[in-house]
């Protein structure tokens, strides 16, 4: 049933051209919008102006980021510059994410988490683009805060929450945007990831110590296939890859019988998935 | 604020090289051995006794409640609070200077425990020179209230050389729905082998069963342990927390007839359960003092009943638990105190015991730390004479 569905998806394509490459420099012309069930909602407000916001979690997390072309031509350059909310969102998530701090005045503490960014990009051939990008995300409290990192295994939830729970998270990285005929476009990213240390723990306002460290560094890869779908949309599929300090350790047996205990850092692989409908 | 396209629903079955929640699906298998780096003195050559000690050590959290416990909330400690922590644990080690050691609810990775090595730690900080360690809960996240990674177990220390290290599976809970059974524990029984020199092995079993089940599995796990210590071949001691009380009655005899527990052995409305803990996953099952009656019947426990003996006046001084912490009140303002037995030394019957005690505080064996500020178990200890 879904090979049949995808094919009647993908033969009703009018196929002039490939389908851009994401998450690139390009900041597309007046009323260009994007969408996606887990990528942000993004509309270009003016030539060369785009406003994004990710839908999914906005009424929880208010956010809002801004695209501005910087200059145009066969390399692009475009600054970013966001801000968010994530409070609410992180009070859901108490009970199984967050404490529920049941007996105690603890919370997670109202911040707000402003962003900015920049990006490159450069065309390859007629279709294909290189980006490189650097951002950066810190936390601003506004209040008193008694949520600890996550320190989960889920690579995209402690990256979405470093600014917030560390203080800070800043990345470098660099993207390959391969157009495969006009159906297909394949897309590697790789990116290096610097979040805050894990600071102390906060009880009822007070520090009782700090939080056993964990690497504030965290390496993720990106591979992916968009496949166009209808007249402008496009379904991604892919997996991630993100490798980092997570507490594991793991038992290393000597030569004499006897084990050691050491540290190690994890790989995790997670599976994406999206639908992208787009208009321009 | 950005959201990978991540489908979070498949993560958990697709992510890779390490599992989320252990199935520990083994029945019987070896496990690994440690050895101290710090030189510690020899022990005695050819002991005919070996000083023994069990203690639940609550993951060195000491007298910090979580919030499982309903007195407070906690889910995780500071490095320096589990620091502070396991080096008053070592130091009360150290001062009862046991030959062999038996803890449970040590950890070797946990979030909540700042990701310390507890095993390590005991070997490079008492006289105790090779340890083994079963995990009976090993986690990559447990999403309640955010606990995190965990890895906690039983572990075996000893002064002689483990020779063998192993664990063995104890029945899991029948009574709890399939995403709370994957991230729940796991029990298992550590246990070592232990040369002692002059061609004499002795085997040491590390225990700690349920505590929450509904379902009987609590007491399964007693009958296993039985049946294990029964068909054991060497010299052995089994020690630590049972979750149970001491057979001074049959909570199954009618009032007014003599196995009746009624004014013998409290069984229920302990002074640290709180109110609000009935009705919850937590709630304090009915204890069933019968069950532990084997032991009582075919092995030599530390303190016998007669020592035990009748009523909470005689009984309090081998009380080893209690979830509240002297420097906190339940909800009379009652300051918490020890107020139960669940922890147990036994050996077999042909060996003998001297010097028995539950170290509550400080006083016996020259002890000076503090025992009831340090877990919400008490240690049990004892000279185990091997004929």
């Amino acid at each position: 049933m879904k090979p049949a569905l995808l094919t009647v998806l993908v033969s009703s394509l009018a196929l002039a051209a490939p389908r851009p490459a994401r998450d690139t420099a390009d900041v597309g012309k007046q009323w260009d919008y994007s969408v996606g069930i887990f990528n942000p909602l993004r509309l270009a407000i003016v030539d060369g102006v785009e406003l994004e916001a990710n839908p999914l979690v906005f009424f929880v997390a208010p956010n809002v980021n801004s695209r501005f072309r910087i200059l145009g031509g066969p390399v692009r350059l475009t600054a970013e510059a966001g801000l968010s909310l994530p409070t609410l969102a992180m009070r859901l998530m108490k009970g199984f994410f967050f404490p529920s701090w049941e007996t105690s005045t603890n919370d997670v503490g109202w911040m707000l988490v402003p962003r900015v960014g920049a990006l490159v990009s450069g065309t390859v051939l007629e279709h294909s683009v290189w980006t490189a990008r650097a951002d950066a995300a810190f936390r601003v409290p506004l209040g008193r805060n008694s949520a600890a990192p996550l320190n989960s295994f889920l690579a995209p939830l402690d990256l979405l929450l470093a600014a917030p729970l560390t203080g800070f998270c800043t990345r470098v990285g660099g993207a390959y945007d391969q157009a495969l005929g006009e159906t297909f476009r394949l897309r590697g990213e790789a990116n290096l990831f610097v979040t805050g240390p894990q600071g102390n723990l906060t009880v009822n306002g007070a520090s009782v110590g700090p939080i056993a460290p964990l690497s504030q560094l965290i390496v993720t890869a990106h591979l992916g296939l968009d496949i166009a779908v209808f007249k402008q949309s496009r379904l991604t599929v892919g997996v991630l890859w993100a490798n980092y300090d997570q507490g594991q350790s793991a038992v290393v047996k000597g030569a004499d019988g006897f084990s050691d205990r050491v540290r190690v850092r994890s790989n995790n692989f997670l599976p994406t998935l999206d639908f992208i409908w787009a208009g321009y | 604020m950005r959201l990978r396209p991540v489908v979070l629903a498949l993560a958990a079955t697709l992510t890779a090289c390490e599992w989320i929640a252990d199935p520990m699906k083994y029945t019987r298998e070896d496990v690994p051995r440690f050895k101290a780096k710090a030189e510690h003195p020899a022990p005695p050559e050819n002991p005919a006794a070996l000083k023994v000690m069990a203690w639940n050590v609550k993951y060195g959290a000491c007298r910090v409640d979580f919030w499982f416990d309903f007195w407070g909330d906690r889910t995780q400690l500071s490095t320096t609070e589990v620091e502070d922590c396991l080096s008053k644990i070592a130091a009360l080690v150290r001062e009862y200077d046991p030959d062999v050691l038996i803890t449970e609810e040590i950890e070797v990775g946990s979030k909540r425990s700042a990701y310390v090595d507890m095993v390590r730690y005991l070997l490079e900080n008492t006289n105790l020179r090779y340890a083994m360690y079963a995990a009976t809960w090993e986690s990559r996240y447990v999403p309640s209230e955010g606990v995190g990674r965990i890895n906690l177990g039983n572990a075996i220390h000893s002064r002689y050389p483990i020779t063998k290290a192993e664990r063995i599976r104890q029945a899991d809970r029948t009574d709890q729905d399939v995403l709370t059974a994957t991230f729940y524990l796991h029990r298992g029984i550590a246990r070592a082998e232990v040369d002692i020199g002059n061609g004499r092995t002795v085997a040491i079993y590390g225990v700690h069963t349920e505590a929450y089940d509904q379902d009987g599995t609590k007491q399964k796990q007693i009958v296993q342990l039985h049946e294990l210590a029964q068909a054991e071949t060497l010299p052995w001691l089994m020690g630590g927390d049972f979750n149970e009380l001491p057979p001074v009655c049959d909570e199954r005899a009618d009032a007014g007839t003599p196995e009746s527990c009624a004014g013998k052995l409290r069984l229920t409305e302990f002074l640290d359960e709180r109110a609000s803990s009935k009705g919850t996953e937590f709630a304090q099952p009915p204890y069933t003092p019968s069950v532990m009656k084997r032991f009582y019947d075919d092995f030599n426990p530390s303190i016998t009943l007669a020592r035990y003996g009748v009523g909470e006046a005689a009984q309090q001084r081998y009380f080893t638990h209690s979830v509240l912490g002297p420097d906190s009140k339940n909800d009379e303002m009652v300051p918490g105190n020890w107020n139960r037995t669940l922890d147990y030394l036994f050996i077999r019957r042909s060996d003998g015991w001297r010097d028995t005690d539950v170290i509550q505080g400080p006083g016996p064996f020259g002890v000076t730390q503090d025992a009831i500020r340090l877990s919400d178990h008490a240690p049990v200890v004892g000279t185990w004479e091997l004929r």
